[in-house]
């Protein structure tokens, strides 16, 4: 039997203690050398935790490392994050909208991300979103994750009027069909509005998604001219005029209205929302009734919108690598599924949407999501991601507010975002 | 002035010209106080070039470029200026402007006087009363507009709700293109009549009382006196209140931006809210700088004409 003096387990263990340590560190194959970054970000209190559980893996991972997350209010977000950039001193990682990447990789303001990549790096990311993360080809951004819209619904109204909320993607309600609800819920549930959308803030490309359902397009086919000026086009105009003009949706919940639109909801104002997966840790938390989440309305077409983000590397970074690295980090296939289930997002691998989620809260309702997303249009997609998508937006949001408020005809708008689109769009 | 007081500090000598010596002094003490006065301006135009001088000249170089804050800009000569006087947006904001100047301008200075006359006689709790018509003005514009914002609000307003409550209403005080600058210009007039009554107040206690009891001895009434003396001798505050006013209404931003966003439609859409929407919606920054440098002219010479107009005024008086 061996006897173990003091002398010699504190030896033996000091040796076994530097021996972990080493393997530990050495075990830890991508330990980033000391850097200082920062990131910024708008986002609802669930996305800052998860977004902030997930810096402290990354941390644990590579102790040389800080990160500083600054979270910005989502109305001043760009306005701030373009000021930096024109004042050199951008954060390190920034969080964008896939409409917004093309802008920043045009400009050179997100650095192109080849160089970190290996070979194949996108292959498991949803085509949509990958090519939206791009610009020429070269990743600008790698995409985070993704989100779209549904109908929310107040269950208890719902019941108290017979209406039957559409059970499946197949069976979703028909433009008619949707009105026809609306009608029913504002006339006998003594509701001065029926629902509202959320497309304020600039998210006026929102709109587009009713577009596509009536068969319209913005662009032609090649994306080479503007297809807005059509019968599909005004006629679309005119529905969604009508839900101002028929008072279903209250008069300040159009474009340029601040309205948060999902205390509307949650407080019992109106009877559905129109609104993103996000939303529903805050309805949740807020609405005192029976709520479900059910599929967008659809006419010849089902379509969706196109959400979510991705995270780009500045150009002002000192640590372009060490960024590149933690932004692959975020967009890995654990800390991805930990920041969707969390945070309420739908994820943009492949693998995680194979193998399936559970979500922390209203798994059922994320499962109609995410059975949503896949009517995103790719044509959409192409549209939105181009360069000048974001100063075309503002005109957009300029034109159907004046349909929708000040009694522009369909006509003339149509006409006149056809104009926008050759003069700001397609430049 | 200056010469006076360089006479009586220096040394003359008893008699004879002055030597070398004495005329080196003599001409480095006079620079000395020639410097003085730009040296207890210099800090303030320190920060008046940082601040206000170097960025309009700034803004003038930008209204010749094309940029959109996060590439390089561009020069495109006087593109930006010509796209701006074909741009019906840029008068209809202009125009929206210069209805929401004339409707909130002497309304507030009129209100102004008329408390501060009010307020300027021995009542109970005139101190409270005060306090209270100035509070708006202490407050944070975008705090005002919050709460403005919430009792206009179409939904779950509180004017709405008591509307609602009489029988009348809802009224749609924020989302229609008729009520929404009406909103605006109440929460506008909330806001400003504390400052002009302030300012008012304190040019009334400047007045002296003599002025008064002479009047009162000629048998002047009331209305005689605020006639004939009051409102004469409140003309530089009325200047003052009046170029201030006009720069404010020219420059609203905080309270639209929060309260309509400058809708519905372009109803409510100042010229510096289209600014702020070339600039930081559309990312147009060369263009809104080229706005800028308009609204920086016109304001300029509204002062100077209404400069000249009441130094005019007073050469008559």
């Amino acid at each position: 039997m061996t006897t173990i003096t003091k002398r010699g387990f504190l030896k033996t263990g000091l040796c076994a203690g530097i021996g972990a340590g080493a393997g530990m560190y050495w075990g830890a194959a991508s330990a980033q050398k000391a850097a200082s970054l920062s990131m910024t970000s708008w986002g609802s209190p669930a996305e800052v935790a998860a977004f902030n559980a997930l810096i402290e893996q990354y941390k644990a991972r590579n102790p040389n490392v800080a990160i500083k997350l600054e979270v910005v209010p989502s109305g001043q977000y760009y306005q701030q994050l373009d000021t930096r950039f024109a004042g050199k001193q951008a954060p390190d990682i920034f969080r964008a909208q896939y409409q917004r990447i093309g802008r920043y990789g045009q400009s050179g303001a997100a650095i192109d991300l080849s160089q970190y990549l290996d070979a194949g790096f996108g292959q498991d990311f949803l085509p949509s979103v990958w090519r939206a993360s791009t610009f020429r080809g070269k990743p600008h951004a790698l995409p985070h994750h993704t989100d779209t819209f549904a109908l929310f619904y107040n269950a208890e109204i719902f019941e108290k009027l017979g209406i039957e909320a559409p059970r499946s993607l197949d069976k979703s309600w028909s433009w008619q069909e949707f009105i026809g609800a609306a009608k029913l819920a504002k006339e006998k549930a003594g509701l001065n509005y029926a629902f509202a959308m959320n497309w304020q803030n600039s998210n006026a490309y929102r709109w587009l998604m009713y577009l596509y359902q009536h068969g319209g397009q913005l662009l032609d086919n090649e994306l080479k001219g503007p297809q807005i000026n059509t019968k599909e086009a005004a006629e679309t105009v005119a529905w969604t005029q009508s839900w101002f003009t028929d008072g279903l949706v209250p008069p300040n919940t159009s474009l340029k209205s601040s309205e948060p639109v999902q205390n509307l909801f949650a407080t019992g104002k109106i009877a559905m929302l129109l609104h993103g997966d996000w939303q529903i840790p805050f309805i949740q938390e807020q609405a005192k009734f029976k709520w479900g989440v059910t599929y967008l309305p659809r006419d010849v077409a089902m379509a969706a919108d196109l959400g979510g983000n991705a995270l780009a590397v500045s150009r002002d970074s000192k640590s372009p690598d060490v960024a590149a690295d933690f932004v692959k980090f975020m967009v890995e296939e654990e800390p991805m599924r930990a920041f969707v289930t969390k945070a309420q997002f739908l994820p943009v691998r492949k693998s995680l949407k194979d193998k399936g989620l559970v979500y922390d809260i209203r798994n059922e309702e994320m499962k109609v999501f995410l059975e949503q997303s896949a009517t995103v249009p790719e044509h959409l997609v192409s549209t939105i991601v181009m360069p000048t998508w974001d100063r075309f937006n503002a005109k957009l949001a300029d034109e159907l507010e004046l349909a929708f408020t000040s009694g522009q005809s369909p006509t003339a708008t149509v006409a006149n975002i056809e104009k926008h689109v050759r003069s700001t769009l397609l430049v | 002035m200056a010469m006076m007081a360089i006479a009586e500090n220096l040394r003359v000598p008893a008699a004879g010209r002055p030597s070398a010596a004495d005329a080196r002094r003599y001409w480095l003490q006079a620079k000395r106080n020639q410097l003085t006065p730009y040296m207890f301006i210099a800090p303030n135009m320190a920060l008046f070039s940082v601040f206000v001088f170097f960025p309009l000249l700034y803004a003038l170089y930008i209204s010749l470029r094309e940029w959109s804050l996060i590439d390089t800009p561009r020069f495109i000569g006087l593109e930006n200026y010509i796209r701006l006087a074909n741009d019906a947006l840029f008068w209809q904001s202009l125009r929206n402007t210069l209805v929401f100047s004339v409707a909130t301008v002497p309304m507030s200075l009129a209100i102004g006087l008329l408390l501060a006359v009010a307020l300027n006689r021995d009542l109970v709790g005139r101190t409270l009363l005060r306090s209270i018509y100035f509070l708006p003005v202490v407050i944070s514009n975008v705090a005002t507009a919050v709460i403005a914002a919430w009792l206009f609000n179409d939904n779950y307003g509180v004017i709405n709700t008591l509307l609602q409550q009489i029988g009348l209403g809802p009224v749609a005080w924020l989302s229609s293109p008729r009520w929404a600058l009406f909103s605006l210009i109440v929460t506008t007039l909330w806001v400003r009549i504390g400052f002009c009554m302030v300012v008012y107040l304190a040019a009334l206690q400047s007045i002296s009382p003599t002025y008064y009891d002479a009047a009162k001895m000629d048998g002047a009434t009331r209305w005689q006196q605020f006639r004939y003396i009051t409102w004469p001798l409140l003309r530089p505050a009325t200047f003052l209140l009046l170029i201030l006013g006009v720069i404010y209404s020219f420059q609203v931003f905080d309270l639209i931006y929060v309260m309509t966003g400058g809708g519905p439609g372009f109803s409510t859409t100042m010229i510096v809210q289209y600014i702020y929407q070339a600039a930081f919606v559309s990312s147009e920054m060369g263009y809104a700088s080229a706005m800028g440098m308009v609204l920086f002219v016109m304001i300029l010479l509204f002062t100077l004409m209404q400069w000249r107009v009441n130094r005019r005024v007073e050469d008559v008086a």
